[in-house]
């Protein structure tokens, strides 16, 4: 009993002295404010050297070639010492314009699509007498149309850009070349629907959510006064979301312009002016990922290649910074109006039939969307489970008979270091620039700034700078892999953590303040629990980057056929599965080829649709709680 | 005599609403109403429901031409609703269900085949918020006349001017028709709703509340507006303010639950309410 009452709390002091100590919180609290202004410097740190490195490593061949001559050349032979980079330049830029086009046309409708004519449910009807065929239907029509529709969009965004170029070579091509072994079909066309189709979900998820802004009552005013809803679509939402459906089409350029491996698969490789629409052609990213494997070391072919890659930052900085260009809201036009009205009887007539051809226009390109998305995951699937074999998933792997096995441990080590070193790095950025920084801060501009550019950088870029450093430092290793693949995620760890954190309510900081808590407890304890969903979300996501990167890991981790063994060190070179799946595309071997590859690519599809699953649980929970 | 010619519906309405309702499907034409007859709308035992909820229960009123009506009520009574079904803007609420007529213009609305467009052209809507689009004041009113057809300069010109000096507000935007209307003041932006409500040229003007979210002053300009409007066109107000409704409205209607208590000559409501629930709420005592 009295010991009960020594340890109520009415009576806390034996316990206060030591735990409450006034000078030890204070330690922590600046320890800790220090700590978080470290990992923001760092995440600074990692652009500038990004860019000053691949700047510092480009000058050789500056010099060497002349600026001018490297630009407007229009050879590029490395026995020849010729670097000129026109034709790339202009391909890349063909290319990514005919991607746009079909794909960000085809992304806006789908969205409108889905934000105002999707059905809810399908209403299909089954009057027979067949139980099971009355069980399906019904489990058709309890289907939530629009949350699948969401759902399968997302899973598009998360498949690997290799699995869109097996996608490219083994239907898009055959489709151009109409039957015609001998006719090669790779080219721009080629490129630019791969591209198109990879850069649907991006323009089509950012077109919804800036479709989905517009305040509703933009919609419900044009409706009242006579307007059709195609009209009040058209013309009062669709410009209401302008500035949002602009910023998506800038992004998918961003994504069109740095996308390398499934171009590669399917560009044709030559150097050359994109003359026709199926001259084999060469973009910038390509041109990197094709001829590193000539490049060493101090040669002129090694710098040319990171100046070629720092003429793509140029490129992607300059995309990126047109979005700050587009003006947010409707400020008005220049100048005045001034009226000169006749004074004639007005006649109103019904018309619009445009608003309601472009409806018909939206759902016919959401059916394209669905049909390429189902032939996309058929052709996966069909071409894919007949070769998933036990050996080849689970069994030893040689040379000769390569299995799964070492690229599941290599992805694992990747997304285990490639996490343990971008979470708390990323997590404290965060925390310094919500909860130390003050509001408004320059800092904290410059970070979001930098984040931002550094999350539109190519991955191939990513992969020439863990090249120059990590491997320098590690040799081609997991490792090496691994810290190239940190600063790919790293943006986005940064930005959704912050505004995870921005999103839990000042409130509940208070209330915690008011109680007499620590500003460190108060972030462990109170904010960080609830911006836990946000995180966890963002967490995932990178793992989605990590599984499906390519590019920055090819001449970082390397590609190789590796033993289970070897696979167990990551101190040694391995292949994730995604660059196995690569692999077995560019150096065909016995037993490497596309029935191994639509293996993999099956197995990578349902990781893909796992990772959504979660995010999809953790969104639902939060949801709920709400 | 002409079919439409008849002062009310009331005594014959079906066959006349069956044949405006052929009459329409053949034309394209905007005008299938008729506000010849005395009464602007005419409800008759209009129940409502959201799905199980019923929101309105046998409403029956006649709204006069060129009147204001009053609709008033607690929260929850059932008079937005109400509002909202005489241009059948509940449509876009997922399960709505509307029993029972309301007539406009000789034309059961609810009928099936009844041209929304040509509903809505003629029965304006302004919102409890004001909801200008982000483009030009100009393109504001310009909008409603250009998606009926009305292309050239000149003529949107005049009714745009027409529309703007209509809502009062000529003087004060005459220089300003090229700037964004969000950068209006917010009494400023529900008069150009108006300005644009009236650009089509409607017969009726539904107003939910229109000044709930203004200041004593542009509430007071809006009052004097729709003073004015009276003249040229029917209104139908629901407010929260009783003083509005007093000084304005020449009918005014009591809702409770989802039912009509009374309606009558707004004098007559607020001096002598022939209903005990009618006093207590006008007098303050609940609501």
């Amino acid at each position: 009993m009295v010991q009960t009452a020594a340890n109520s709390p009415e009576n806390p002091a034996p316990a206060h002295g030591k735990r409450g100590d006034i000078n030890v919180t204070r330690f922590k609290d600046g320890m800790a404010k220090y700590l978080f202004f470290v990992c923001a410097s760092l995440s600074i740190l990692a652009v500038f050297g990004i860019i000053g490195y691949i700047l510092y490593a480009s000058i050789p061949a500056f010099r060497e070639v002349g600026v001018f001559q490297f630009l407007f050349g229009t050879r590029w032979n490395h026995n020849s010492d010729e670097y000129g980079i026109l034709p790339m330049l202009v391909s890349s830029i063909v290319v990514t314009l005919g991607a746009i086009l079909i794909g960000g046309t085809i992304g806006i409708f789908t969205a409108i699509f889905l934000v105002f004519w999707c059905p809810d449910k399908f209403h299909l009807r089954y009057n027979g007498q067949n139980k099971f065929l009355q069980k399906v239907v019904n489990g058709f029509n309890k289907i939530n149309l629009r949350t699948f529709f969401d759902q399968v969009i997302k899973l598009l965004a998360g498949i690997p850009s290799v699995v869109f170029g097996y996608f490219g070579v083994a239907v898009i091509l055959n489709l151009i070349r109409g039957g015609d072994v001998y006719y090669i079909g790779k080219g721009a066309l080629a490129s630019s629907l791969v591209l198109a189709i990879m850069i649907i979900p991006t323009v089509t998820s950012l077109a919804k959510n800036a479709l989905e802004a517009v305040p509703e009552h933009y919609f419900e005013g044009a409706l009242a006064m006579g307007n059709t809803k195609a009209q009040a679509v058209f013309r009062v939402v669709f410009p209401a979301a302008r500035s949002g459906i602009i910023s998506a089409l800038i992004l998918g350029i961003g994504r069109a312009v740095g996308e390398t491996m499934a171009v590669a698969m399917v560009s044709g490789g030559s150097v050359s002016f994109p003359t026709s629409l199926f001259q084999p052609i060469r973009t910038l990213t390509t041109n990197i990922a094709m001829e590193f494997a000539d490049a060493s070391q101090g040669n002129t072919l090694f710098s040319a290649l990171f100046a070629t890659g720092f003429v793509l930052l140029v490129l992607v900085l300059i995309i990126n910074f047109s979005i700050n260009l587009v003006p947010k809201e409707f400020k008005g036009k220049r100048g005045n109006k001034v009226l000169n009205g006749e004074k004639t009887a007005v006649v109103y007539k019904k018309k619009g039939l445009i608003p309601e051809i472009l409806k018909y226009v939206a759902i016919v390109l959401a059916f394209v969307v669905v049909v390429v998305l189902a032939a996309l995951i058929l052709f996966i699937l069909i071409n894919g489970i007949p070769n998933l074999k036990w050996d080849f998933l689970f069994g030893e792997s040689t040379y000769q008979h390569p299995s799964l096995v070492p690229a599941f441990i290599s992805t694992a080590y990747t997304i285990l270091i490639t996490l343990a070193i971008s979470l708390p790095l990323g997590i404290g950025a965060a925390i310094f620039m919500v909860e130390y920084a003050k509001p408004g801060s320059k800092l904290v501009k410059v970070i979001r700034t930098f984040v931002d550019t550094l999350s539109g950088v190519p991955s191939i870029v990513f992969g020439l700078f863990g090249n120059l450093l990590f491997v320098e430092l590690f040799g081609y290793s997991v490792w090496a892999g691994s810290f190239t693949m940190v600063l790919v995620v790293l943006p986005t760890i940064i930005r959704s953590t912050e505004e995870a954190l921005i999103a839990v309510p000042v409130s509940l900081r208070e209330a915690s303040y008011g109680l007499g808590a620590s500003k460190v407890r108060t972030i462990f304890k109170i904010v960080l629990p609830s911006a836990f969903p946000g995180i966890a979300t963002a967490a995932i996501l990178a793992i989605g980057r990590i599984v499906g990167e390519s590019a920055a890991l090819i001449y970082t981790s390397g590609m190789l056929i590796t033993t289970i063994g070897a696979a167990a060190n990551p101190g040694n070179m391995a292949s994730t599965l995604t660059v196995f799946l690569y692999m077995c595309w560019a150096e065909p071997s016995s037993g490497l080829g596309y029935d191994q590859a639509y293996a993999t690519a099956v197995i990578l599809l349902i990781i893909t649709a796992l990772l959504n699953f979660c995010v999809y649980l953790i969104q639902r929970r939060v949801k709920k709680k709400r | 005599m002409g079919l439409f010619q008849k002062k009310n519906t009331i005594e014959q309405p079906q066959p006349e609403t069956v044949d405006r309702h052929e009459k329409k499907k053949k034309s394209d034409s905007l005008d299938i109403f008729d506000f010849s007859g005395e009464l602007a709308i005419t409800v008759r035992d209009l129940d409502l429901f959201y799905g199980e909820f019923q929101a309105l229960k046998k409403i029956n009123m006649e709204m006069p031409k060129y009147q204001i009506t009053a609709m008033i009520g607690p929260s929850g009574c059932g008079k937005s609703t109400l509002i909202k079904t005489l241009n059948r803007m509940n449509d876009l609420v997922e399960g709505c269900r509307v029993v029972g007529e309301i007539i406009i213009g000789g034309l059961n609305i609810y009928d099936r085949g009844v041209d929304l467009s040509a509903l809505r052209k003629n029965v304006g809507m302004v919102f409890q918020k004001p909801n200008p689009f982000p483009m030009s004041v100009y393109d504001n009113i310009a909008y409603g006349p250009r998606t009926f057809g009305i292309r050239k300069k000149g003529e949107l010109d005049e009714i745009v001017e027409r529309s703007l000096k209509q809502a009062a507000m000529w003087d004060e935007l005459k220089d300003r028709l090229n700037k964004s209307a969000l950068g209006l003041s917010g009494g400023q932006q529900q008069r150009l709703c108006i300005a644009r409500a009236l650009a089509v040229g409607p017969q009726i003007l539904l107003m939910d509340e229109p000044t709930s979210a203004l200041d004593p002053i542009s509430t007071g300009k809006i009052e004097e507006l729709c003073e004015e409007l009276k003249k040229d066109v029917t209104i139908v107000m629901v407010t929260h303010n009783m003083q509005q409704a007093a000084r304005i409205s020449d009918k005014t209607a009591f809702f409770l639950l989802g039912e009509m208590i009374e309606m009558g000559d707004t004098e007559q409501v607020f001096s002598a309410p022939s209903h005990p629930e009618t006093e207590r709420y006008i007098t303050g005592r609940f609501g």
